[in-house]
């Protein structure tokens, strides 16, 4: 007779779904987390799309600390002093839950999601961290946490893209640098009328910014902002591969992409509350590995479940649905005489294929070498800056039309290598 | 020994809480509480003395929603929780707390021992131990570094400024430790399950106390105020000087200050 019927290792917002799931579900559920409390250790760029939750939770929104619903969507190709900008804002279209998205903090964000688990009925324990699976003639038995031994019939890994439990148990292979990006954030604390008045946001309301080209120094890569209530969650990430033959550092790069012309006004009169760095999985479909083996399975960051298409970043809609359909096949298991092997377990696979979770990695299978192209980096924003400022600057000179303007620089940019990003863009995403 | 009481204070995390840098004030807003760091130390040296002599060791705590510390500290070691959780509290001096500690340990029927550690993060009073001591009429030990059960009295090292002083405790007694005396483990994972199972009552002030005046704080804090940062605050590479300049300007700067 095992302690518990699952343990779930992780308290982010995949093993706390999942732990959620399966002790409504009937199950008895122990959730371990390493921080302090659940969430303390955990990070994101800051916006989640709420629809996976919602389903799981109806009507979550209303009780959990999110910050704000996003309601202003901008992209903006920066070069170092230059920023072209698309603006998105459409309050009313975004305002029901299953296609609303949040920002959240997730020390809040976690530690109540974890706590709803906690009132479902799962033992909760933090700090706690677990050094190995416990086996049992072979079979995963459980887990081994200092001098605890705590049996259980299924474990359920959510501990983060560094997973050394999946590692450990070669199910994961180590992570590889061109398929990760490592990202840095701080918390930049603001009045909430300023960030209002700043972003041009009503109460509630928030906005989602993205920027390519100058932040990452052409780097494959980006920076963020996020509103919350009362700060700003802005951040850059840049894949590993791509710092490691690089000059500059992250932490360089992001002084630089704070200074920036377009961004400075943005945080100004801010105090720092936060720094945080992060691993992020931006390999796609490919790298996902075996999610399922006997008594086990794979939710979440450590599933590599995380989707990067330049204009959306997705990663929390995946682990919470990958969560709750890793609880939905233990609860089966369960049911049907405690089988939990891998026959029976590959229902979660399945489940999985059936959802957008599989269906979105598919269909933007692509994607990441898209991202990868290195003319999103530098070649745009230089040509974009070059259009419009050619567009904008009256000096007096002769005019000349606008078309004569852009055609050269189209071609400076090369028009065969556009053609061949507009072709291989639009496939991929 | 057969009953050892811990006193703990369930305090705000001193990590959380934040200065306004203008005001020099403390933001209390958000800030989460915790176990008095020192009693970390008072309730492991409980456990040890728990180890030699199989004691029933109980935690007493009096404070505002102190319920939310059972978790914490019956994961710790204590067999069971007393603890007081009232309103009233929340400007509890240290008069008022032991006043009501010593009430609670006097409904429990007394103690062979009470541990409490020297201080609180929060108010650093030091005198809640000898205070209690007073009280309840029992020796009162300080700065207790090492202690040991020794037959039916204690042996305890007293950590003193000019060296340690040992000494045997015979009788009823609240000692005080200070966190040298030993390194509290994390609780195992076990044992945080097994907390939830330990047995927790809670007492209501007017059980414990029976002339509210007598604990009526009579040390009121009038301001509380953040150390003055004495940096001059200059950005040299502000503004997008270059290195070079920068650094002339560092050495006028330094040279002004007659540092160089």
């Amino acid at each position: 007779m095992s302690d518990y019927d699952v343990i779930v290792v992780g308290a982010g917002v995949a093993g706390a779904t999942s732990a959620y799931c399966l002790a409504k579900g009937g199950l008895s559920v122990l959730l371990l987390d390493r921080g302090d409390a659940a969430g303390a250790k955990n990070v994101t760029g800051g916006r989640l799309y709420a629809h996976s939750l919602e389903r799981v939770m109806p009507g979550f929104a209303g009780r959990a600390p999110v910050e704000r619903r996003v309601t202003r969507e901008t992209i903006s190709l920066m070069t170092a002093d230059s920023s072209v900008t698309i603006d998105f804002q459409k309050p009313g279209g975004m305002s029901d839950p299953a296609s609303a998205s949040y920002t959240v903090l997730r020390a809040e964000f976690d530690a109540w999601l974890a706590g709803e688990a906690e009132k479902a009925g799962c033992d909760l324990v933090c700090p706690a961290h677990v050094d190995r699976l416990l086996k049992d003639n072979g079979r995963i038995a459980g887990v081994v946490a200092g001098d605890d031994t705590l049996t259980a019939d299924a474990v359920v890994l959510a501990d983060g893209i560094n997973s050394l439990l999946a590692r450990q148990e070669g199910l994961k292979p180590e992570l590889s640098a061109h398929a990760v990006a490592v990202g840095c954030k701080e918390i930049i604390e603001l009045p909430e009328r300023v960030i209002n008045d700043r972003f041009n946001l009503a109460e509630g309301e928030g906005a989602a910014r993205l920027f390519a080209g100058a932040p990452s120094g052409g780097l494959v890569g980006g920076g963020f902002l996020y509103t919350n209530k009362t700060s700003l969650s802005l951040g850059l990430v840049v894949t590993v591969e791509g710092l490691a033959r690089s000059r500059t550092r992250l932490p360089d790069m992001f002084e630089a992409f704070k200074k920036h012309p377009a961004v400075a006004p943005l945080i100004e009169g801010g105090a720092l509350l936060e720094y945080s760095a992060h691993l992020v999985p931006e390999g796609g479909l490919k790298t996902i590995p075996d999610l399922v083996s006997d008594n086990i399975l794979i939710v979440g960051d450590a599933a590599n479940l995380c989707l990067n298409l330049g204009y959306t970043v997705r990663g929390m809609d995946f682990a919470i649905a990958s969560g709750q359909m890793a609880a939905e096949t233990l609860i089966e298991a369960k049911n049907n005489g405690g089988d939990y092997s891998k026959g029976v377990l590959d229902g979660y696979w399945r489940r999985m294929e059936d959802s957008f979770v599989l269906k979105d990695m598919k269909t933007y299978k692509n994607a990441p070498e898209f991202i990868e192209r290195p003319g999103t980096y530098n070649v745009y924003p230089e040509l974009m800056d070059g259009i419009f400022s050619d567009l904008f600057t009256i000096t007096g000179e002769p005019a000349v039309l606008a078309r004569k303007k852009i055609w050269p620089r189209l071609r400076k940019a090369g028009m065969g290598g556009l053609a061949m990003d507009l072709l291989k863009g639009g496939n991929a995403i | 020994m057969k009953r050892v009481i811990v006193c703990y204070k369930w305090v705000p995390d001193g990590a959380d809480i934040r200065i306004d840098e203008r005001t020099r004030t403390l933001a209390m807003d958000g800030v989460s509480w915790t176990l008095n760091d020192f009693d970390r130390n008072a309730i492991e040296a409980g456990v040890q003395i728990k180890a030699a002599t199989g004691c029933d060791l109980i935690g007493v705590t009096a404070g505002v929603d102190t319920e939310a510390s059972g978790k914490d500290a019956l994961s710790r070691g204590l067999d069971s929780l007393y603890y007081l959780s009232d309103q009233a509290m929340a400007d509890a001096d240290s008069r008022t707390t032991s006043e009501v500690l010593a009430g609670m340990i006097g409904r429990l029927g007394g103690a062979d021992l009470v541990i409490c550690s020297e201080a609180s993060d929060d108010e650093y009073a030091q005198q809640t131990g000898p205070r209690l001591a007073a009280l309840l009429g029992y020796s009162s030990v300080t700065c207790v570094s090492a202690l040991s059960p020794s037959g039916e009295s204690l042996s305890a090292s007293r950590k003193l400024e000019e060296g340690v002083e040992d000494v045997e405790i015979a009788g009823p007694a609240v000692v005080s430790v200070v966190p040298d005396i030993n390194q509290p483990p994390f609780p195992s994972v076990k044992q945080i399950l097994g907390a939830k199972k330990k047995p927790s009552q809670a007492v209501a002030l007017a059980e414990v106390v029976g002339d509210m005046d007598r604990i009526r704080p009579q040390l009121r804090t009038d301001s509380l105020l953040a150390p003055e940062v004495s940096r001059k605050r200059v950005s040299l590479s502000a503004g997008g000087v270059g290195a070079a300049d920068a650094v002339a300007g560092l050495l006028k700067a330094l040279a002004a200050e007659g540092v160089l």
